[in-house]
């Protein structure tokens, strides 16, 4: 146990590095930089003061380095002019829209994406597990027909169509103010109970709506597994001995089941993180999805960066608690040295 | 909107601020109501008994501007409560500059410029600038507002190699040359230069405003010259490299998001990013008041919750903002007007002033031969522009409400004429095609008109991508231009990309929006007109070549654009009358010649008033520059009914 | 059956056996006699269903237990009939894509009826009564019962380019002779929906084939390269496939979105989107393929074909694929929908397709703000085919699935 997590552990670190650079490379993809963008958009706005300061940044941020110093830069292998200072140090960057470091500016943000993250995988979990086990026991009776209609239909919905309309209901039906994980006045202020209840009565519109659309192949999934399971030799033996039903299914079956839901926690996680982006974009949420979006389409090359591997490393962390808890869970896999599908 | 005082026009620029200045300083001395006796605000009684704020009498300046208050367009309010502003990003939180419009000089509702920061200003023959701050007036952390700090930010800021490494700002030159600045004394500034700088006091009172001065006593400690602290400040700060740079972050004024740094604006920041929410609360210091005796801003905080700018109709609708007008297009109106009753809030439609709310530019500077010769020639951008339905784009988009123009100044301006906004822009088929058989464009079999080479005439237009309206505008242009045998194709793309593809001359025609100022008087300078700014599209290599002096770029080569250049050249020496003669013939130049094809101005902006505010203008124009959005209607005077004053 | 039902089975079968030998008595057992000839292979021989069934060959087998399946084959028609429509759009489509009625903006959907007071009228849609209402700058628009306007079959209406060759005006229906037909509403600048989301048909449908076909190429090839040699090489990969994996895909696509050159023409940029697309869905292709290898070439068919000196690639091509050709398939089928999904989060966000191309994911950004949800909600009835697309293509991939493994 102890070999295959090591092995995996130190696996991330190549997974990561390259993670990076395929980032940095996107970022830099499009034509020239933030700066090239704010000197026109300045220039006519007719911001003269700030002109001057953009130049400074220019030669402070080494924009007008090559691409390969920049990048060993940003991750902290390269020395800049004042010592080596990238993510290996702890560094986040410096992010120009905001004229802050990149920590500052995103802080709360990744706490709020995690926790919205977390709860929309607890609701998915919630939800698909009684859903699958009944249909997998009731196979092709209706209720098995039509839950999982109402699981493929939550899939097939476009998530960020569903925010909108709920947005409004909810606002229009419930007097809840419209957008964001809380009410106004909440937002710059420390944790508190009313602070906390209305984050609750905002969180459940993203939650059931990214949620939604994960459940349908947890369902199925789950469904498909505790069938074979089901058909299987030892399930017949204990019946034949007269086992009580339930007991015998919680026993045997249901273990062997629970495999695909932790395994799926590598697969869930990419599909959470990337839907929970475009929600949050849409109902104007306090996580990392807007500030991501609008950090792509000005090219804050630091800001994106940092984002795009905090979302990363967080999918690379959970595939390998979930590889971990599947080892611990099976042991064939901890002998093969990788899923069995 | 009706300009200024009648006897404006005809009394030189210089002498008529005088003027006005005169009258203001008479007025605030005779006192319609004694400014001698002041009330306490409320916010702030406990500070004043508690030692911490010195009383009224003592934070407002000894001659403070009173803002006078007709009872009809104005009311005189009571202190109290807090405005909620929904902005679309953080940057915007800049927007209490705008609002708050504490300038040197201001222009008020009619667009007249008045001293408002200083007392008053005396500018001969526009070149010798003599400014009389406020005796006792005070930043908004109780420190004298004199000439230091002008003087800092001439000496120290603008003349310093570190901080400006590319000199003082271009619009403190004249011809290259800086201007000889004095300080008489505590209270008094003297900017004189070699030519006259017509653009200094407009500059002054922008939205955006050219500031010559800066809280010297908080940022001398960030400067190296005078606090060796700062030097050290380089090692220490995480990410900085100079103490240049640390100056630079701190010496924030229109950026508005440093809570540390003293303002002059009605109501400060406390909010430091990144925040979701910026608070700006009263400057105890502020120096207007009311005739009764009320120091001014009226509310006590402003809110400005950062929040997606899609969303801010929606919010709006359900009365999430007291005050919006920034992020409402004309398209929500209705959804606005039909929550106002269940949301407690009312919707006015100001008109902007754009001169138009978006042009075509078909680019004079195109690399294509064929193309170049085709866009230059005066018959086809004429046969362009009557090949626009305008009235139906009006109708289809606008409900008939705006205006059908060409791209130049709009009605409310006193240099506006019918025949500028009229000319060559009826939509007429029949002329705009035997224009283009004039010039020699034959039809081919499927009915789209050939180029002299065999090229299908296919204008490809490209388009920033950031509006709607721009795609519907193509879509309804394209159909009457392919009547005439033109075939059109939208490309969206991006701000900068176009700007770019532009520059190179790659793009034929772009569309943007029209002229910025659409409300320009005699003395403005007519910049917009003349090609010198790369940043026009319909002539980028003219502009470049303007502003490199020569290097780069092509100089203009047919006469129409040389005698524009001249006689901008002329204006700036002119007298006000032959000012006015100039830009009569410079728009009457651009309205003959259609360099860009207007389409529709004095679009309706609405502007969402939640019911409590008051002194909010029913009618309104909603411009950038001149107008400061909602800064020439003097937010600091609105205010809040009983309920909402806490 | 069901799990529970087995156990009522059981417990009748005992009952049963319980009575049985509790009956027996001391006379002589009854017993019969069998006066036919002695076939020895009786017990062997097939009936016709079986002899059919075990004559039939793969395909078949698997064609027979998709057929059960019947809500997949529903799918498969329904899917069949709209990528079929996508070759017919313009003569379907009652509109040209792009033709505006200036008086009917923002107009709502009307209703098909086919008695009018009482009579039988045939297809038809009561006309519209329009007024402008200048103080909430609205169009109301409401059904005026007395204008009957009835619709015309095969009919000559808007002119269209089909396929962009030829010109054409036949359209399968039309409205009245200047009267009006919007299924679906129309929109801001009086264009019907209904025919817009026909013409979207065909771009949304076919982002997913093309997708597709890149991930496929992909997938096949290394999956197949890393089950089959096995050793460092399946290492390698295995790595790249859990790299790719960990990406969060939506922040991908906006990157790469953003950069996609812009002064690619619509058409390029169409392609580059599917690519992108293509390109992050590779992987859960990879490792279905690599497992099935592991599996199969240990198979005897495969070590056969080794020892008789078979290229690897022949291996491969021959042998081992043919075998999950159906579960490639069925794969396949359900990676489709997550492309069209994500074309339609792409275009929405405004980093995928744009006007003037007509897509779903197009038609739905244009619908995402408050005045639609608000006052205009049929604007949003482009989700409709997404959904139902989006549905069919799970469902015939569950049943292509469970027909994939016919011996099972």
């Amino acid at each position: 146990m102890l070999a295959y997590t090591l092995r995996r552990l130190l696996l991330m670190i190549p997974t990561l590095l390259v993670i990076s650079f395929v980032t940095f490379v996107i970022i830099q993809l499009p034509p020239g930089d933030y700066l090239t963008n704010q000197i026109a958009e300045l220039r006519s706005q007719g911001d003269a003061a700030a002109l001057e300061k953009v130049q400074f940044l220019r030669a402070e941020f080494g924009l007008d380095k090559p691409f390969l110093e920049q990048y060993a830069a940003w991750v902290g292998i390269w020395p800049t002019d004042h010592g080596f200072s990238g993510l290996l140090q702890g560094d986040w960057g410096w992010s120009f829209e905001y004229n802050l470091p990149v920590l500052d500016v995103v802080g709360d943000r990744l706490l709020m994406s995690f926790i919205l993250n977390m709860t929309v995988i607890l609701f998915t979990w919630a939800v698909s597990f009684p859903i699958g086990f009944y249909a997998a026991t009731h196979q092709y009776s209706w209720g098995d027909h039509g839950l999982s209609f109402i699981g493929y239909l939550g899939l097939a919905t476009p998530n960020f169509l569903l925010a909108l309309v709920l947005m409004y209901f909810a606002n229009v039906q419930f007097g809840l103010s419209i957008g964001g994980l809380m009410d106004p006045q909440y937002l710059d202020q420390p944790m508190s109970w009313p602070k906390f209840s209305s984050v609750l009565s905002h969180l459940w519109i993203p939650v059931i709506v990214i949620g939604t659309s994960g459940t349908a192949g947890m369902i199925r999934r789950l469904r498909a597994n505790l069938l074979d399971e089901l058909q299987k030799q030892y399930v017949v033996t204990a019946r034949a001995k007269g086992m009580a039903q339930t007991r015998l299914l919680i026993k045997y079956p249901l273990r062997m089941a629970l495999n695909p839901f932790i395994a799926d926690i590598g697969n869930l996680l990419p599909s959470v993180i990337s839907g929970s982006a475009i929600v949050s974009v849409v109902l104007s949420l306090q996580t990392e999805g807007p500030m991501l979006l609008d950090a792509l389409q000005s090219q804050d090359q630091y800001l994106a960066g940092s984002f795009l591997m905090f979302m990363a490393l967080l999918t690379v962390m959970g595939v390998f608690v979930s590889d971990l808890l599947l080892a611990a869970l099976d042991p064939r896999i901890r002998l093969s040295g990788g899923a069995v599908q | 909107m009706t300009t200024h005082t009648a006897g404006a026009r005809s009394v030189p620029g210089s002498a008529r601020l005088w003027l006005a200045a005169a009258v203001l300083a008479l007025t605030a001395s005779t006192g319609q109501a004694a400014p001698g006796v002041y009330l306490e605000t409320p916010m702030l009684r406990d500070d004043v008994a508690a030692k911490k704020l010195p009383p009224v009498k003592n934070r407002l300046p000894d001659n403070p501007l009173v803002v006078p208050m007709d009872g009809k367009t104005l009311e005189p309010g009571q202190h109290g409560g807090t405005l909620n502003m929904l902005i679309g990003r953080a940057r915007d939180v800049r927007m209490m500059v705008v609002y708050g419009y504490a300038r040197l000089v201001g222009y008020d509702r009619n667009l007249v410029l008045m001293p408002d920061i200083l007392q008053n200003i005396d500018a001969k023959d526009d070149r010798v600038f003599t400014m009389k701050l406020r005796p006792g007036h005070k930043w908004s952390d109780g420190q004298p507002f004199t000439s230091e700090d002008f003087r800092y930010f001439w000496e120290d800021v603008a003349n310093n190699k570190e901080l400006s490494p590319a000199g003082p700002p271009a619009a403190l030159l004249v011809d290259g040359q800086p201007p000889k600045v004095e300080y008489l004394d505590k209270s008094t500034v003297r900017y004189t230069w070699t030519g006259p700088n017509p653009d200094f006091l407009p500059q002054m009172a922008a939205a955006s405003p050219l500031l010559i001065y800066r809280p010297a006593h908080y940022l001398k400690r960030f400067h190296k010259k005078y606090s060796p602290k700062a030097v050290d400040a380089e090692k220490s700060e995480p990410g900085r490299r100079s103490w240049a740079s640390i100056h630079n972050r701190e010496d924030n004024m229109y950026q508005f998001d440093n809570p540390k740094l003293p303002t002059l604006q009605p109501w400060i920041n406390t909010s430091s990013p990144p925040t979701d929410r910026f608070v700006s609360v009263r400057n105890p210091f502020f120096h207007r008041v009311d005739q009764a005796g009320r120091q001014l801003p009226y509310i006590d905080r402003v809110v400005m919750p950062v929040v997606d700018s899609k969303l801010i109709p929606a919010k709006t609708g359900a009365g999430e903002s007291d005050l919006q007008a920034r992020e409402l297009n004309f398209n929500n109106y209705t959804f606005l007007k039909q929550a106002e009753k269940s949301n407690n809030y009312r919707t006015y439609l100001w008109r902007t002033a754009k001169g138009s709310h978006l042009a075509l530019y078909p680019n004079l500077n195109a690399a294509d031969p064929v193309w170049r010769q085709l866009f230059r020639d005066v018959r086809f951008r004429r046969a362009l522009s009557m090949s626009i339905d305008r009235p139906q784009i009006n109708q289809v988009l606008y409900f008939g409400l705006a205006s059908e123009s060409n791209n130049t100044v709009v009605p409310e301006s006193p240099l506006f004429r019918k025949e500028y906004q009229t000319l060559w822009a009826k939509y007429d088929r029949k002329a705009a095609n035997k224009l283009l058989d004039e010039i020699g464009l034959k039809r081919g079999s499927d009915g789209i008109r050939r180029l002299s080479d065999g090229r299908p005439l296919e204008i490809i237009v490209e388009t920033a991508g950031e509006s709607t309206e721009q795609t519907d505008v193509l879509e309804l242009i394209r159909e009457t231009w392919r009547e005439a045998g033109i075939k059109l194709f939208s490309k969206p793309s991006q701000r900068d990309l176009l700007r770019n593809r532009v520059f190179s001359g790659e793009a034929m025609m772009s569309v943007f929006y029209g002229l910025d100022n659409g409300i320009p008087s005699a003395d403005t300078a007519p910049d917009e007109l003349a090609p010198k700014d790369q940043a026009q599209l319909e002539w980028p290599k003219f502009g470049q070549f303007y502003e490199t002096a020569g290097k780069v770029g092509e100089a203009p080569d047919f006469p129409e654009a040389i005698e524009l250049m001249k006689l901008w050249h002329d204006w700036h020496g002119a007298s006000h009358d032959e000012r006015a003669k100039i830009w009569h013939r410079m728009l009457s130049i651009h309205a003959n010649q259609q360099f860009t094809i207007g389409v529709i101005n004095n679009v309706m902006q609405p502007v969402v008033v939640t019911n409590a505010l008051k002194n909010v203008p029913e009618k309104g124009l909603y411009n950038w520059d001149p107008g400061s959005l909602l800064g020439i209607y003097r937010p600091d005077t609105f205010w809040f009914t009983d309920a909402r004053r806490n | 059956m069901g799990f529970y039902a087995t156990r009522s089975r059981v417990k009748a079968y005992r009952v049963q056996r319980m009575t049985e030998t509790q009956s027996t008595t001391t006379a002589p057992l009854e017993h019969y006699v069998n006066t036919a000839p002695f076939e020895p292979e009786a017990a062997e021989a097939l009936t016709p269903e079986q002899e059919e069934f075990y004559r039939a060959s793969q395909w078949r087998i698997m064609w027979w237990k998709f057929r059960r399946h019947r809500i997949a084959v529903i799918a498969a028609f329904v899917l069949a009939l709209l990528y079929g429509s996508s070759l017919l759009t313009e003569f379907l489509a009652p509109y040209e894509v792009s033709s505006r009625d200036s008086s009917n903006i923002f107009a709502p959907p009307q209703s098909l009826h086919l008695f009018h007071d009482g009579k039988f009228v045939g297809p038809f849609v009561y006309g519209y009564n329009m007024k402008l209402n200048l103080e909430k700058m609205k169009r109301e628009f409401t059904p005026d019962l007395d204008k009957v306007e009835p619709l015309r079959f095969f009919c000559r209406g808007d002119e269209y380019r089909f396929w962009n060759l030829f010109d054409a005006d036949l359209h399968l229906v039309c409205p009245a002779e200047g009267g009006t037909f919007f299924l679906m509403g129309t929109d801001r600048l009086g264009r019907d929906m209904f025919s817009r989301i026909i013409y979207g048909t065909r771009i949304s449908l076919t982002v997913g084939l093309i997708g597709i076909a890149v991930s496929f190429l992909i997938g096949i090839t290394l999956g197949g390269i890393s089950g089959y040699f096995g050793g460092w090489i399946d290492t390698m990969i295995q790595r790249l496939i859990e790299m790719v994996r960990s990406f969060p895909e939506l922040p991908l696509w906006m990157a790469l979105s953003a950069a996609l050159p812009v002064t690619w023409s619509p058409i390029l940029i169409y392609f580059g989107i599917t690519v992108i697309l293509g390109l992050l869905d590779w992987p859960g292709l990879a490792r279905a393929v690599r497992s099935k290898f592991l599996a199969l070439r240990e198979e005897d068919f495969a070590t056969a074909a080794v020892l008789m000196g078979a290229k690897p690639s022949r291996v491969i091509a021959r042998h081992l694929l043919p075998s999950f050709t159906s579960h490639l398939i069925a794969s396949l089928t359900l990676s489709i929908p997550s492309m069209i999904l994500g074309e339609t989060a792409l275009s929405f966000l405004g980093l995928g397709l744009r006007p003037p191309i007509t897509s779903w994911g197009v038609l739905l950004n244009e619908a995402q703000n408050i005045n639609v949800v608000a006052l205009y909600p049929w604007l949003m009835l482009p989700v409709l085919p997404v959904l139902v697309v989006v549905l069919a293509f799970n469902f015939l991939g569950d049943g292509l699935r469970d027909a994939a493994d016919p011996y099972n």
